[in-house]
């Protein structure tokens, strides 16, 4: 018979404000097997710990049950506590009467009281059929992925590779820099972003750790901490990087153009491109949706032959590459080249989308001088399409007055319910750059309320206040299209008590951040959780905010949700260092819930083998006859395969069928007898 | 410019009818709690370019502070034209229009009603329109239409249909107009 | 095709020029109408819609059920009408508890609100079941040469959500831009098309605040395209817009007049109506831009 202690934690008020403590420890104590029911007002404590190790020294409990919060963030702490105590750490079971009862239940104390009653018990009957099991370790490859290679990304990277462990960066545009690359200018310090980007680039490009798979994206992920299997896929170029000299001549040779994505749109790229001028590699990519086949020949054909010289006749795009780098009779192939990866450890950085103006028909965005931020941020920029020149779009005439209107996107139901955070600020920003350069400029800020927290950002408010940027508090309602390319901005200007108008040469909306396109379904092949906003989910906001729930994968930067670039920064280091724990200590500690075959009862039906979402079970010939095999190493414990077995000859470890069976027992014949909620 | 700060004065906040927010969310206005006070929707309101005292964003953030009386005192909530504008373009989704409708429910049981909302009730009972002239038979004639319009003016019977459902209503339970079957209005336009 | 031809309070008895107006241009074009006799106030916003939104829905219920019953969709020429009756509609229909409290009351009555039929706005309508050209290929008389101000109205705009006929983009609405352009005349864009003309609730309130709103409207209208007709898609704008210029004259607020007709009597002007009987009861003098569409002035 077991002599199983249960141990009651009142965490301050938040179990005790609704369950019945007194009521339950009693309870606890009738319970069969229990030997020891006690309470304490925190169990995770010191003195709360040594309850139990004491407990067991004395030779009372042989297994143990704490009731108390949530065993995400403190059976680590109770396992140690049973180790220390002399016992096998499994055998101990863990109920969460806060997070799942008084937490849920605040209002209805008595049920919160029968639930904790039956939550214990369930967990007692678990506790009796407990087994003692050893942790089992992995060896880690030593290796990264980092994916994305926006700042966050490239930070998260580089740290990695200092540190001497081997990173593939992977980023789906042909070059990195993300979106910090577009920005002109960077509060609080208004460094110019190329100045301080570039090098960082640079360094990525060159480091002989980083692996750089740039036009390329994840495909799919298997495995766990320590031994992930990734595939990726790289885009086709059409252009040989390995004889690429970015030189430029083919995209002086193309014809054919496209909306230039990396100015927002505002002028055009040529089919046959290099992203931008800095770009890290300096690699030409031909986008054959908007080749126009000028040379009269389709991709993946030998050219004809000249009839009288006999030399082949090249596009425009080959006869001006001199390193026969570009080459159209290269196959097409739609799938791309796949790439797998074996590395010990993930960092996701997949970055952010700024809003589009289109969804804000109230703002007039069928204008042209109705722009967003980041096109501002164009515009103002040395490497945009007016070459730093403050020109509105419609006419290149520099504008007189300048509207920003805020929250574009941002706390609004029908969009974003979320404050971007980042808008308060970079509003400012550019106001200010507009401002210091062409003082003359009216420049006016439509705000709902100005947010400048962070270090040094309320100065940077008060001096461009000095500066003599207007702030108006107030959201603006409406933008009218006025002759002459003019608008009118419309608010409620709630300091003046009075709806005012302000005819203005540009608007710019200060657009929403937004979870990048397709990062949901990244989240889906990391097995990692979205929010509701759809930003990847952090394991836990204050003590964990680089872990997620699948151990092994951190988060870093805009994916995680809207944060400025010392923010990114922050994050991005702390997920590195993070990320180099397990490659660091070269092997980790797997929990021992891995699940066995019983050889005599399993009929060799195979079922379970294409169910493994871990490709850990094969089939193998015992005496003559195929049986199953699970391979621990790659075993997650998910279950999966003992719940299919026709034959149930699987058994979970530390979940076996008899456990189970026993909690939802007691968890369904009832406890006092109460009203549980 | 506006005359909404012609008079200021101080409002005790400890003094608000808190309890007025949920008679607002029984009446019709359930996203009230809903508004951040941005003021997208009074940079478009009527009320507010024509210099009314209160309007969309004014009128929820007195039934937030619970201000009752100073909404009863004041008949800008009457004047509210139902263009919707301020339902279309709320980040929040607060529907303003049936906030300032929810405030005129409670107006109305309260009796603080205007005499020509009154007319408009008692004529929409009388003869089944809220806008009514009298002498409109004469101007129908004019341009060749019968006297009568074929509405429940023309139609003795539908008229008692509507004024059977409008007895069943909470006009009925408030007594504002008279209910008999006497008399019919006058002129009434609102 | 048939539809029910909601007529409403302002356009029976203050302008039955325009019920008559529309009563000679659906059927010239081939849309038959009923009477649905028994109809009444849709009702109004403020009437039992600031009382009770029980009744407010019955009201309207009620309306329906005679449209329902003879499988008819109605067609309204006034704003406050296709907004009050629209949005009790979406109410019921999303909101279950409330369509079967109104049907209990008109039960009583020997009715049931199904939510069969619709309610249109009479120039979004035809713009979709007739559409631009077919309406061009039938006129009788053009606007050609002709520039004209649109003021579609607030309730045929939002919220876009409640309306079977919206437009694509509500703050820049295009229907009735294109529906005078069919009719030949040229409907430019100004920066306060959308502004309201300060009709109802308000004018009923504080007549001079709600001619404020006009002022700035009409300003808009003159500086920047200087029409010879101001074209409303809304019977209350009509009145609004008609009647408020004498007394801004009289304030000596404005120096000028322009002529304003709602689309419906327009387009039976075009269609040969006669124009006494559809235009008869304008405030604003409409004679000269009549004349001038039929040719029967010597300029």
């Amino acid at each position: 018979m077991p002599r199983i202690g249960v141990y009651i934690c009142h965490c301050g008020e938040n179990i005790a404000g609704a369950v019945n403590i007194e009521a339950v420890r009693e309870y606890a104590g009738t319970l069969p097997g229990v030997a020891v029911a006690k309470d304490y007002l925190f169990m995770c404590s010191d003195p709360g710990q040594e309850l139990i190790r004491q407990d067991i020294k004395d030779g009372l409990v042989d297994r143990v049950v704490v009731a108390a919060c949530t065993p995400r963030t403190h059976e680590p702490i109770f396992r140690k506590a049973v180790e220390d105590g002399g016992l096998n750490k499994y055998l101990f079971e863990m109920a969460n009467i806060r997070d799942q009862d008084s937490w849920a239940h605040w209002n209805e104390k008595d049920g919160a009281t029968e639930k904790a009653k039956r939550l214990i018990a369930s967990a007692v009957a678990k506790a009796g059929l407990l087994e003692p099991l050893q942790d089992r370790f992995v060896e880690v490859t030593k290796s990264a992925l980092v994916i994305g290679a926006g700042v966050s990304g490239m930070f998260a990277a580089l740290d990695l590779a200092n540190m001497g462990y081997k990173v593939h960066l992977v980023e789906k545009e042909p070059s990195v820099g993300g979106n910090m690359a577009k920005l002109d200018k960077t509060f609080p310090t208004n460094d110019c972003s190329a100045c301080i980007l570039t090098p960082v680039m640079v360094q990525v490009g060159t480091h002989p750790n980083i692996e750089l798979l740039t036009y390329a994206e994840v495909a799919s992920v298997e495995g766990s901490i320590g031994n992930f299997k990734v595939d990726v896929v790289k885009k086709q170029t059409y252009i040989d990087w390995d004889k690429c000299t970015g030189c430029g001549d083919c995209v002086n040779a193309c014809p054919a153009k496209a909306p230039n994505e990396f100015n927002e749109g505002m002028d055009n790229r040529k089919a046959v491109y290099i992203q931008f001028p800095q770009a890290v590699p300096k690699k030409a990519v031909l986008d054959l949706d908007h080749c126009i086949n000028c040379g009269k020949r389709s991709i993946g054909t030998q050219p004809r032959t000249h009839s009288v010289t006999g030399e082949p006749i090249l596009a425009p795009c080959e006869k001006a590459c001199k390193t026969g780098a570009c080459d159209r009779s290269v196959a097409y192939d739609p799938a791309g080249e796949r790439v797998t990866l074996q590395v010990g450890t993930i960092i996701a950085a997949a970055g952010f989308k700024a809003m589009d103006k289109a969804p804000f028909k109230e703002y007039s965005p069928q204008s042209p001088n109705v722009i967003t931020s980041m096109q501002l941020e164009r515009i103002l920029s040395a490497t945009g399409p007016t070459e730093g020149e403050f020109k509105r779009p419609s006419d290149g005439k520099k504008p007189a007055t300048v509207a920003f209107i805020s929250c574009v996107g941002s706390r609004d139901k029908s969009h974003h319910s979320y404050c971007s955070k980042v808008c308060c600020m970079y509003m400012l920003k550019e106001a200010r750059l507009i401002k210091e350069k062409y003082p003359a400029t009216n420049v006016y800020l439509f705000y709902i309320d100005v947010r400048t927290a962070g270090k040094d950002f309320e100065e940077y408010y008060n001096y461009c206040r000095d500066l003599g940027i207007k702030v108006i508090r107030g959201r603006a309602g409406a933008v009218d299209e006025l002759a002459g390319d003019r608008l009118r901005v419309r608010a409620y200007d709630v300091d003046m008590c009075a709806p005012v108008e302000l005819e203005s040469d540009l608007v710019v909306l200060a657009t929403a951040i937004e979870p990048a396109p397709g990062l949901p379904e990244m989240g889906r092949k990391l097995g990692i959780n979205c929010g509701g906003e759809g930003f990847l989910k952090e394991l836990h906001t204050k003590l964990y905010p680089v872990e997620t729930s699948v151990k092994g994968i951190y988060v870093a930067g805009c994916a995680q949700g809207p944060k400025d670039i010392p923010e990114s920064v922050s994050q991005a280091r702390a997920a590195s260092s993070s990320a180099a724990v397990p490659l660091t200590l070269g092997k980790v500690v797997v929990e021992p819930f891995s699940s066995a075959v019983d050889r005599e009862k399993c009929s060799g039906c195979g079922i379970c083998v294409p169910l493994c979402p871990y490709s850990a079970i094969s089939r193998e010939e015992v005496d003559g006859k195929l049986r199953a095999r699970i391979d621990e190493a790659l075993c997650a414990g998910c279950g999966v395969c003992a719940a299919a077995c026709p034959s149930l000859a699987i058994t979970l470890h530390g979940f076996t069928e008899a456990q189970i069976q026993a909690q939802i027992n007691a968890l369904t014949i009832g406890a006092g007898g109460g009203k549980v909620v | 410019m506006s005359n909404a700060i012609a008079e200021p004065q101080v409002i005790d906040l400890s003094l608000g009818e808190l309890d007025l927010v949920d008679e607002i969310k029984e009446l019709g206005g359930e996203e009230l709690l809903e508004c951040i006070q941005c003021a997208k929707c009074a940079a478009v309101c009527p009320m507010a370019l024509a210099g009314f005292p209160f309007f969309n964003k004014r009128v929820i953030q007195a039934i937030l502070i619970g201000s009752r009386e100073t909404l009863l005192d004041d008949s800008s909530i009457w004047a509210c034209q139902s263009c919707n504008r301020c339902t279309e373009i709320c980040p929040r989704q607060v529907r303003p229009f049936e906030i300032i409708l929810a405030m005129r429910r409670v107006a109305v049981r309260e009796f603080a009603l205007p005499t020509l909302t009154t007319d408009g009730l008692k004529s929409l009972f009388d003869v089944g329109h809220a806008v009514y002239l009298k002498e409109a038979g004469k101007s129908r004639k004019k341009v060749g239409l019968p006297e009568k319009p074929p509405s429940t003016l023309a139609h003795p019977q539908a008229l008692r249909e509507l004024q059977a459902i409008m007895r069943k209503t909470a006009l009925a339970e408030l007594g504002i107009i008279p209910m008999g079957e006497a008399e019919v209005a006058g002129s009434c336009e609102v | 095709m048939k539809v029910g031809f909601f007529v409403g309070c302002n356009t029976a008895f203050n302008r039955p020029d325009l019920e008559q107006a529309v009563r000679f241009a659906l059927p010239a074009l081939g849309v038959e109408l009923d009477d649905l006799e028994g109809q009444s106030c849709c009702p109004t916003w403020g009437t039992l819609p600031s009382i009770d939104l029980v009744g407010w829905c019955a009201l309207g219920a009620r309306n329906f059920a005679l449209a329902e019953e003879k499988g008819l969709d109605m067609v309204t020429v006034c704003g406050s009408c296709y907004g009050s009756l629209a949005e009790s509609k979406h109410k019921m229909l999303h909101d279950p508890e409330l369509k079967a409290g109104v049907n209990a009351m008109l039960k009583e009555i020997g009715r049931e609100f199904k939510g069969t039929s619709n309610i249109r706005q009479a120039v979004n309508f035809l713009y979709k079941e007739a559409g631009p050209e077919k309406i061009g290929a039938a006129l009788r008389y053009r606007l050609d040469g002709l520039t004209v101000a649109v003021q579609p109205g607030c309730h045929s705009l939002w919220p876009s959500e409640v309306y079977v006929d919206p437009e694509e983009d509500s703050f820049h609405p295009a229907v009735l831009r294109e529906m005078c352009a069919a009719l030949g005349a040229s409907a430019p864009y100004y920066s306060r098309l959308t502004d309201c003309c300060g009709m109802g609730g308000m004018r009923s309130t504080d007549m001079e605040r709600s001619f404020k709103l006009v002022l700035t409207k009409l300003a808009s209208i003159k500086e920047e395209i200087d029409p010879d007709l101001i074209v409303t898609g809304c019977s209350s704008c009509l009145i609004q817009l008609d009647t408020a210029q004498a007394f801004l004259q009289k304030d000596r607020l404005i120096d000028y007049e322009i002529p304003v007709l709602h689309y419906m009597q327009l387009l039976a002007l075009c269609l040969g109506a006669d124009p006494q009987q559809i235009t008869g009861l304008a405030k604003t003098n409409v004679s000269r831009v009549v004349n001038r569409i039929r040719g029967d002035e010597n300029e």
